[in-house]
């Protein structure tokens, strides 16, 4: 048991959403805070706008994610939030050289951590990396493994490290008992976000890859609103809070100009539906790949214009500039 | 900071580009010429090994890996959940209205389970319990073993105890070649021979059980002796390890096959609803091959040694090193698997008379006797 001993921690079991009389007294009172999904089965959260490279100035490459909240169409009557937004900091270390105790490798040494902040999820996370913490960093270096061509760079490493500063949750807040170490449907949505999110960092780092991953999620799920209430339908993108009843779910990394598939995972009971899980795992992959392109289009566009506009100018001049700006 | 994982094979690039070659042939030429693409590696198996435990298991396969593995259970307190605190406080607050509904969807016979009732640990030898490796295994075993639900329901004794189940799984030999399958077969085996002692209290008394162990009940009940559980076999699922070389499909590779391997599939299959049907999926999750960091070869174009001219830049090295994409000298690969590949394995190992299926039938005969 290898627990944190060098700081000063919150209560283990962590906190519980409070329980009010109101939600005890009246039967139906906390069902109907539960949220739905208002979107369609095959529409996807928008993170346009919020997904941005280079903002670790330290590090070789950084990308920051944002998948916001889904909005409720209700007016809020509680003060706790109906579900998580997913929020992911990428930075990248590296291509360096390996330190002379380690062995020759002679392709580009990867290394992937993924670690949830201590106030990304609801329950608090420990600073001490646990189990689906690293079978998440596993993930993702298989999804990224794939991708770059490490060929290149013998006898060098590279850091792929991903803060998760807010994470997705497995479930609706007001189910009990949900998995409270957090192994449940919300890595996979995290795992997406991980690969986007790295792979922007990559191309920001500028590492040979041969093409751009991206991540995307689907899920089947009971359809509370049939008849029967058995019947399953197919939704891309899920936020798993507004879902009753999860029959399974997959996450991918796929490769949008090859067709082909890096990492996929899927949880729950697939049965005969994976292929069409797959697909529309693929499908979320590819809606985040089209936000991914204009990220980096735009990255790219602001580094080329800033050196456009620093060649207008005399050399004399620039240099007398960035003097002032490392003074100041 | 080490590499995550040593090379597992030395093979020179001549090697790999040989056996690369033969394995991407229509039909394949595995390394062991005797066996087709769907053909598992032979295997020593017995049950019931460790008496201390509840159901136990030891597989040794041809090359020399082994793996036990010892299930033990212990009853266990549940926490009283909110919905049964809910319960309680109706009963105070509203003055003993309709007390009994809460009860009874909590006596419904499924969804009763909590995942955290199942407690798994690999360990293999030269790793730490914290590696990539046995960290990934433990996820992916336990992820396919909760899958279905149906386990943890039939650990759930009454609303205030259940049984906690610790398994406990052991790589006896070095890891060779991949161990994944090699574990979850030994672990179905295992699980298949679980028995938990009878149950002789009612309700939400505490405990008693039986304390004859003839009496102790399957914890994967056979066809007909199955009480109050769904009325077919459930059986735990089994991992099958397959691997895409080209266009080939390639189940259960050893170690110098994987070292080639443009991709690798952990596909988890249980026991159809119905026997007409084959196997049933649940889950499968795309696996590292070690071929990414093979060695890449050095044509002789561009070796002094050999006669060739060295590249005059790394820019050019680069070009020429692109441009030996076909010619037979070993690049390691790139990319992922084909989408339609990926649905291929699937099928193919979930199919009516497939590989899965035929892998369960096999360890259930072990089992039989």
């Amino acid at each position: 048991m290898n627990t944190d001993r060098r700081r000063i921690n919150g209560p283990s079991g962590g906190t519980s959403a409070p329980l009010f009389v109101q939600a005890v007294k009246d039967v139906g009172y906390l069902q109907s805070l539960r949220p739905e999904r208002t979107r369609g089965p095959n529409e996807l959260r928008t993170i346009c706008k919020l997904l941005q490279t280079s903002i670790v100035p330290s590090a070789s490459g950084s990308a920051y994610l944002e998948i916001p909240m889904s909005r409720s169409t209700t007016t809020p009557t509680t003060l706790i939030k109906p579900s998580s937004a997913l929020k992911l900091v990428c930075s990248i270390q590296g291509p360096k050289p390996l330190p002379r105790s380690v062995p020759y490798s002679p392709s580009l040494v990867l290394t992937t951590t993924v670690k949830f902040a201590p106030f990304a999820s609801r329950t608090r996370r420990g600073y001490i990396r646990d189990a689906v913490e690293r079978d998440l960093g596993v993930h993702l270096e298989t999804a990224l493994r794939g991708v770059i061509i490490g060929e290149r760079w013998p006898k060098s490493g590279v850091e792929v490290v991903v803060t998760v500063l807010e994470g997705d949750e497995d479930g609706w807040w007001g189910d009990d008992e949900l998995g409270a170490k957090g192994g449940g449907w919300g890595v996979l949505n995290v795992l997406a976000g991980c690969i986007t999110v790295s792979s922007a960092a990559i191309a920001d780092a500028g590492i040979d890859c041969v093409d751009i991953v991206s991540g995307g999620v689907a899920a089947i799920i009971r359809n509370p609103g049939s008849k029967k209430g058995n019947e399953v339908v197919r939704v891309l993108d899920p936020c798993f809070a507004d879902h009753k009843d999860i029959v399974a779910a997959c996450a991918v990394g796929y490769l949008a100009g090859r067709d082909e598939i890096t990492e996929a995972w899927t949880k729950g009971n697939v049965g005969a539906r994976g292929n069409e899980l797959m697909e529309g795992a693929t499908h979320a992959a590819v809606g985040s790949l089209s936000v991914l392109k204009e990220a980096l289009l735009e990255a790219v566009e602001a580094k080329y214009q800033g050196q456009a506009t620093v060649g207008k100018l005399s050399a004399k001049k620039t240099e007398t500039t960035e003097d002032v700006d490392m003074s100041g | 900071m080490p590499p995550s994982q040593p090379a597992l094979v030395s093979l020179s690039p001549a090697e790999l580009s040989y056996l690369r070659s033969t394995l991407a042939q229509r039909p394949p030429i595995r390394l062991d010429a005797t066996k087709g693409p769907l053909d598992f590696r032979s295997m020593r198996a017995e049950h019931d090994v460790l008496p201390g435990t509840n159901g136990s298991a030891r597989i040794a396969l041809e090359d020399g890996t082994e793996a036990l593995v010892g299930v033990k259970a212990a009853v266990e307190p549940s926490p009283l959940s909110a919905a049964l605190w809910a319960g309680h406080e109706k009963l105070t607050v509203a003055a003993g209205v309709d007390t009994h509904r809460g009860a009874d969807n909590l006596h419904s016979s499924t969804g009763r389970g909590r995942d955290a009732w199942v407690e798994m640990s690999v360990e293999i030898p030269g790793f730490r319990d914290d590696d990539a490796l046995p960290v990934f295994l433990a996820a992916m075993l336990r992820e396919t073993l909760l899958a279905t639900g149906a386990l943890t329901d039939r650990l759930h004794i009454n609303r205030r105890f259940h049984w906690k189940l610790c398994i406990d799984i052991l790589l006896l030999s070095p890891p060779l070649s991949y161990p994944l399958a090699l574990l979850s077969m030994t672990t179905h085996l295992a699980l298949l021979t679980t028995r938990l002692p009878a149950l002789k209290s009612e309700n939400d008394e505490d405990p008693m059980f039986d304390d004859d162990w003839d009496a102790a009940v399957a914890l994967y009940p056979r066809s007909s002796a199955a009480v109050d559980g769904p009325p077919h076999t459930d059986k735990p699922p089994v991992i099958v390890l397959a691997m895409v070389v080209g266009e080939n499909i390639i189940f259960d590779p050893c170690k110098e096959e994987l070292a080639v391997a443009d991709g690798v599939l952990a596909i988890a299959c249980a026991s159809a609803p119905s026997p007409s049907d084959g196997a049933r999926l649940v889950g499968f999750r795309t696996v590292d091959p070690p071929s990414h960091l093979t060695p890449p070869g050095v044509p002789n174009a561009m070796n002094t040694a050999t006669g060739g001219v060295a590249p005059a830049s790394s820019a050019d090295a680069l070009t020429q090193r692109e441009l030996l994409a076909n010619s037979g000298v070993w690049r390691p690969p790139r990319g992922g698997i084909k989408r339609a590949l990926l649905a291929n394995m699937c099928d193919l190992a979930t199919a009516k008379g497939g590989v899965a299926e035929e892998l369960l039938s096999a360890l259930q005969s072990i089992e039989v006797g």
